[in-house]
């Protein structure tokens, strides 16, 4: 999934500590979103919904109608401002490869969105109809399931998905180290490299 | 966004009550946005009609979004100035203990408040500039380009699906006619 460079969001700033958009970039965004707001109801129905996300991003018709359904969990016909700030926020996320933070960051909330029956608990079917909006291949879904459902009842309740957010996000900040470190030790044997040369020199 | 917004408050009618007052504070404080969207810009030469321009033909606020735009002049001197100012206290910082330019922000200090408000965030400097570098200007024109162009695609949805003579498909055409006829004024202003 990308966004459409050169599009609104594609402009748009995600902090990257908190995955959150700056309130003046909430603002514009609102203000974006009354642009779309046809009817004046402060929603936006399936159409309108199918057209922006088409035109802003790569997704496919079935995934878009996908998403719809996942925000409007009240199967109202029409989602709110609020969903749509968490639907910018996910593609924002993973425009800019944040979405192991943002899962961390805003477990809760995912947690909810993926929790598509209400009953607490997010089944592997649900999971992997989505996993396409936080960048998660199969095989991580099939371990996450084996390593993290300790209850045995081949769902995840909230406990679980908080801790495989946490196992996540901490896998990412130790390969990050790994290449940081990499990458001085590169440095420095270079320098060494180099200070040699000139004492040979 | 720790709550449970999908399930909880989400739900669109709940929204509605408050939606007039956040709408005009929205384009009350959308100057702010303005102001701080233009430090970026290092070519200000655009006439203030371009960026000029009643926002809404639909009966939406007029007269808030034409007092942001309005006091853009003397946002974009202001927030030039602070502009010049951020970058001057940065390089201050590097040449820390070189130069005595303390008088200087001292005379700077009274210019303006808006310069003193963007002034309180110096410490986040890498934020600014990233922010400063993305946002596009004129931003509501970006915006107004975009959603007519996803706008005349539902159009042509709305037609298929519910027909021409649809209140909604009426709806949205006069909405998109709206947004035609402001972006053609502005260009003519």
């Amino acid at each position: 999934m990308r966004l459409k460079e050169g599009s609104f969001l594609w402009y748009l700033y995600l902090d990257k500590t908190y995955c959150l958009l700056s309130v003046r970039n909430v603002k514009a965004l609102m203000e974006y979103f009354h642009l779309l707001d046809v009817h004046g109801k402060n929603t936006l129905n399936d159409v309108l919904f199918y057209h922006f996300l088409h035109h802003v991003t790569d997704l496919k018709k079935r995934e878009i109608n996908l998403v719809f359904d996942m925000l409007d969990w009240n199967a109202v016909g029409e989602i709110g401002f609020e969903q749509f700030y968490v639907l910018v926020c996910i593609l924002l996320a993973h425009q800019n490869h944040l979405e192991e933070r943002f899962m961390y960051r805003h477990s809760r909330t995912v947690f909810g969105l993926l929790d598509l029956e209400g009953d607490q608990k997010i089944s592997p079917e649900n999971f992997e109809m989505y996993r396409f909006l936080f960048n998660i291949q199969k095989q991580e879904l099939k371990d996450l399931f084996c390593d993290f459902d300790i209850t045995g009842d081949r769902r995840l309740n909230y406990q679980e998905f908080k801790l495989y957010t946490i196992v996540r996000i901490n896998k990412l900040q130790k390969r990050k180290e790994k290449t940081e470190n990499a990458e001085r030790e590169k440095k420095s044997l270079l320098i060494k490299k180099m200070s040699h040369q000139v004492h040979a020199s | 966004m720790e709550e449970k917004p999908s399930k909880v408050s989400l739900k669109p009618s709940d929204r509605h009550g408050s939606d007039k007052e956040s709408k005009e504070s929205l384009y009350s404080d959308i100057r702010d946005l303005w102001t701080t969207a233009t430090l970026s810009q290092s070519e200000l030469n655009t006439p203030l009609s371009d960026v000029c321009g009643n926002f809404d033909a639909e009966g939406r606020s007029i007269s808030h979004t034409r007092g942001w735009y309005g006091q853009g002049r003397r946002s974009l001197d202001e927030g030039d100035k602070a502009s010049r100012k951020l970058r001057r206290s940065s390089s201050m910082e590097i040449n820390e203990g070189k130069e005595d330019t303390a008088s200087e922000i001292k005379a700077e200090k009274s210019s303006s408040t808006s310069s003193l408000d963007i002034a309180k965030h110096i410490p986040h400097r890498a934020y600014w500039a990233e922010q400063q570098n993305r946002l596009p200007l004129p931003l509501m024109e970006l915006m107004e380009n975009e959603a007519l162009e996803v706008l005349t695609e539902a159009l042509w949805s709305y037609r298929l699906g519910i027909g021409r003579d649809h209140l909604l498909t009426q709806e949205l055409q006069q909405y998109i006619e709206g947004l035609k006829k402001r972006r053609s004024k502005k260009l003519y202003l």
